[in-house]
């Protein structure tokens, strides 16, 4: 094969990681690596290297759109970058003192488990509201029938982390109240700290743990996670550059395909059903647990 | 000023106001734009100075292999820019891409600043300040 065939193939595949990680807040490394190191053949810090910087073009690509749609949510993306980014560097410090086995199927179980809470809540909102309007609807107003301290919203509050976001699908303003600030921000950290360690992208904890501990709405957090990848990832992507694992022309179609692919997909983001991203997500993170799995029981 | 205020559940208040949402959104779409049509330049220059790099087979095995040199330092990037190389230039595309989000962080911090909501200039400032603690740890250990 030529240069010219890898990095054509490189692009196609890249627009479909790109599109399908910024609609549900993943850096799309879990398309990236396995097409590299299975497909090509690539040596796998070569393919590692590549996967941060398709998480950056990610993250870039469908946070541009999502904060200027007012899907993300910059508070809460700012606060929780604060855990994540600092669990990162924690992760790198600590790097070698854990069997990295140990962690990839820890990961998988953890994603797994967390695959199935999501569809569980899916099922709640669908129960109540059969027309399915919008099933942050539902979940919000739920939640705010509970008494104000079983909600945890104190931290919330103080921080003004509440808001609301433009539901095209429902044709109408989704108000939202934020819980558990404290527990998403321990949340995140861990996420971060595993993301170091395993030098992975996390999108895959991030947005449960927005969606599960803090009860944002699927859309939010999708996008708001699309933010925070980039962050975390930037943390890291230098290191690899000095290392020497950024290939200019591996890396080159890869970039140009997840951001044409990210900014198709982030654009779609709007008009789709809650319960549908929902469904997606699922599905998808279930075939990354698989993953993570094989990597630690292989 | 009043003490903070307390909001009913579910209330609207907006997390950050327009303005704030569209100057990061702003730079982000311009680091996007500039970033791709930097990676654009770099390929087009490759193409047109050393076309013989994509028709051949071997110069792609050493790719895949991670046997093939190219610029890893801030350094070597500028250097190949000044002597026009192709691989320089998509590496400068790269590297300004994995910053774009790094300037939407900047972005809004300075949002935060101007608007006096000193608590959220912190909390940016701090996850600048992580991010540009491991760019440091990163340099000095690879």
């Amino acid at each position: 094969m030529t240069l010219l065939e890898v990095s054509l193939v490189l692009f196609a595949a890249s627009i479909a990681a790109g599109a399908l990680g910024s609609v549900l807040g993943l850096g799309g490394g879990f398309v990236i690596v396995p097409v590299l190191t299975l497909g090509f053949h690539l040596d796998i810090r070569l393919a590692i290297g590549t996967s941060i910087v398709a998480v950056a073009a990610t993250s870039a690509a469908g946070a541009a759109s999502n904060v200027t749609e007012s899907i993300t949510n910059l508070r809460v993306a700012t606060l929780l970058a604060m855990a994540t980014t600092l669990g990162a560097v924690t992760g790198a410090l600590m790097a070698g003192v854990f069997d990295a086995r140990f962690l990839f199927a820890l990961f998988g179980v953890v994603l797994g488990v967390s695959s199935l809470q999501m569809l569980r809540r899916r099922s709640i909102a669908v129960a109540e509201v059969p027309s399915l309007v919008s099933e942050q609807v539902v979940l919000s107003v739920g939640t705010a029938a509970l008494p104000r301290e079983a909600r945890n919203v104190h931290l919330a509050d103080r921080l003004s982390l509440h808001s609301a976001y433009w539901d095209e699908t429902a044709g109408c303003e989704v108000p939202y109240t934020v819980v558990h600030t404290g527990l998403g921000l321990g949340l995140m950290y861990l996420a971060g700290t595993l993301s170091g360690l395993l030098g992975i992208g996390s999108g895959a904890l991030k947005v449960p743990a927005m969606d599960l501990a803090m009860h944002l709405p699927m859309k939010v957090s999708t996008a708001t996670s699309n933010l925070l990848i980039g962050l975390t990832a930037a943390a890291s992507a230098v290191v690899y550059f000095a290392r020497g694992d950024i290939d200019p022309l591996i890396v080159g179609p890869v970039a140009l395909g997840v951001l044409l692919g990210a900014t198709h997909g982030s654009k779609r983001l709007v008009g789709m059903r809650s319960d549908r991203l929902r469904t997606l997500f699922v599905v998808v993170i279930g075939v990354v647990a698989a993953q993570m799995l094989w990597k630690g029981l292989a | 000023m009043s003490a903070p205020t307390v909001r009913a559940p579910g209330a609207l208040t907006p997390p950050s106001p327009r303005g704030v949402r569209a100057a990061v959104g702003r730079v982000l779409h311009t680091g996007v734009l500039a970033s791709a049509a930097v990676l654009v330049t770099g390929y087009v220059v490759t193409f047109v100075r050393e076309p013989a790099t994509f028709g051949s087979q071997a110069v792609a095995r050493a790719h895949l292999a991670a046997r093939a040199s190219f610029p890893h330092s801030f350094g070597a990037v500028l250097d190949g820019i000044g002597r026009g190389r192709g691989d320089a230039i998509i590496v400068a595309g790269v590297l300004m891409l994995i910053l774009t989000p790094v300037a939407g962080l900047v972005t809004g911090a300075v949002a935060f600043a101007r608007r006096g909501d000193w608590l959220f200039t912190a909390i940016s400032a701090t996850v600048l300040a992580v991010i540009l603690g491991s760019f440091l740890l990163g340099s000095l250990a690879a």
